[in-house]
């Protein structure tokens, strides 16, 4: 499946859907407006979101779809092309980064606590790591995205509305891929990985199957089926991750370079990153 | 008479379905056999003083109970700790980070033990967080969905003090007030004792503005130590069937 073109980069308007009134894409005066506009609900305390000038590209999907590999490889081609780059990802902030892996690691934790940790983890990571490098005009890579923090609330049994509350002040993206991949697939890539599935990675909290293959293709069907719902109301643009690295890759830079005003899209990977370039 | 405004509660049965705490759901208090009563107030009202009181009068009388403290999950802690010291926290992780604890003592303890037909007391519970993080600047509608999972109270005493009281009971009593404590984050004041004031203010402000919506019952915190906590005994007595929580043996008769 190639991308399902939108023509809609910023996905701004959907929320608040006044008809009567004049909707200009940049109204930006009252806060509700900069909460709907820039933000998915609520604006974030104690910060402008006028003073953006980078770009926030989120690539979203599950373990095994590619994510990373293709962040490495975009993150050469920006910067080849005169771009900075920052990354962004789960579990990756000063604030609790280590504590949701102890947490993981004990496994003595119950799903709600795990879900309010790593939305701290991600507004430390929005508001330390992402804002920042948006306000200096940098390109924000953010390997996943509220979506599969969502995503992973609402298969566990925490309300749709309650995790998509507690992400109402995350940045709307600029642009979101999705790495769409088969649990078999994405099963053997990661096995591949580690030569074992994690417990997480299986969803084994959720006792779904003692068979490991079972439970762990059970979990992230549950996730995609899920994603799937997402996908459409924020406009995910979703790439096959079941092609090849170079596949994806030229995709993924075509749809960028639009979005950054970048004239072409060629990239060969250097030498250091070629042994990804499947 | 005394009975009369006694909850009554349905017998105890085994519940037909989970009634653990469903996020984005809330616990009305007839969910599980136990109760609940909570106490808030600003810093300096009063509030642990009478709360360890009532403890004590009920753990005397043998009653079943269960006594909390906000900001205590073992679980959390050390990401607490390292955010406040290297001042980390805005105010979003500062709540969420607060959530986090109280989520893990919601699931881990105060549902279980209501559900196990316990008397639950809360030294603060979500209207701190209500009260605290509006006052730095939270959205309060993101908050009242923050908390949404939280079991609601039978009864939640407000200790309403005088701002200047509670404040110069604090700042007699401690050497040095905490960066976070008083609201140092918010840039109101250089000064560590006036920007306490201020917060303090701000905070005092948001409970006032709780007691219609959220049921509180306000009791004075200027009155005596042993006079406040008669009143509050006879409203606990009144309004929660303690019988229930008894000795067991004693229960049976």
């Amino acid at each position: 499946m190639p991308d399902q073109e939108k023509e809609k980069p910023a996905p701004a308007a959907v929320a608040t859907e006044t008809p009567a009134a004049p909707a200009p894409p940049k109204p930006a005066s009252a806060p509700e407006d900069a909460g709907q506009q820039y933000f998915f609900g609520e604006p974030l305390v104690g910060f402008d979101p006028s003073e953006i000038t980078g770009s926030l590209i989120v690539i979203e999907g599950m373990d095994g779809s590619g994510r990373s590999t293709q962040i490495t490889l975009l993150q050469e081609w920006l910067e080849s092309e005169g771009f900075a780059v920052q990354t962004s990802g789960l579990r990756r902030s000063n604030l609790v980064g280590r504590d949701i892996d102890e947490l993981l690691a004990k496994n003595a934790v119950t799903r709600l606590t795990l879900a309010l940790m790593y939305a701290t983890d991600f507004f430390d990571q929005m508001e330390h790591r992402i804002l920042p490098a948006l306000r200096s005009g940098t390109v924000v890579l953010a390997d996943r995205y509220i979506f599969t923090l969502i995503g992973r609330g609402v298969v566990r049994g925490i309300n749709r509305d309650y995790m998509s509350g507690l992400y109402a002040m995350a940045l709307r993206p600029h642009l979101t891929f999705w790495l769409n991949v088969r649990p078999e697939t994405a099963f053997g890539r990661e096995f591949r990985k580690a030569q074992a599935i994690s417990y997480w990675e299986a969803g084994r909290d959720m006792s779904l199957s003692h068979d490991l293959y079972w439970s762990f293709i059970r979990y992230q069907t549950m996730i995609k089926r899920e994603f799937e719902v997402i996908a459409k109301k924020h406009n995910f643009i979703e790439l096959d991750g079941e092609a090849s690295v170079s596949a994806v890759n030229k995709q993924l830079r075509q749809r960028i370079a639009e979005q950054l005003g970048i004239r072409s899209t060629k990239y060969t990977p250097s030498s250091a990153l070629s042994h990804l370039w499947r | 008479m005394e009975t009369q405004d006694v909850v009554q509660k349905p017998a105890r049965t085994e519940p037909a379905k989970s009634t653990l705490p469903q996020p984005g759901r809330p616990v009305p208090s007839r969910a599980y056999p136990g109760a609940l009563i909570v106490v808030e107030g600003t810093d300096g009202s009063g509030k642990s003083t009478q709360l360890y009181l009532l403890k004590r009068w009920l753990e005397i009388g043998g009653y079943r109970l269960h006594f909390t403290e906000w900001n205590s999950s073992p679980l959390v802690k050390s990401a607490t700790r390292r955010g406040k010291q290297r001042r980390l926290l805005t105010p979003t992780t500062f709540s969420l980070l607060h959530a986090a604890d109280f989520a893990d003592r919601c699931e881990r303890q105060i549902m279980p033990l209501l559900q196990g037909d316990y008397l639950v007391l809360a030294d603060r519970y979500i209207y701190t967080a209500f009260a605290r993080d509006t006052a730095r600047g939270c959205s309060p509608r993101w908050l009242r969905n923050l908390y949404r999972f939280a079991p609601v109270p039978d009864i939640t005493f407000y200790f309403r003090a005088p701002l200047d009281v509670a404040v110069n009971r604090i700042l007699s009593g401690r050497p040095k007030l905490k960066y976070y404590e008083a609201g140092m984050d918010l840039g109101m004041s250089y000064d560590r004792a006036e920007s306490f004031r201020l917060f303090q203010a701000r905070i005092l402000e948001q409970y006032d503005k709780m007691v219609e919506t959220d049921n509180f019952v306000v009791l004075d915190g200027t009155i005596p130590v042993n006079k406040l906590q008669k009143q509050m005994r006879d409203i606990v007595a009144s309004k929660i069937d303690l019988k229930r929580f008894a000795p067991r043996a004693e229960a049976a008769e």
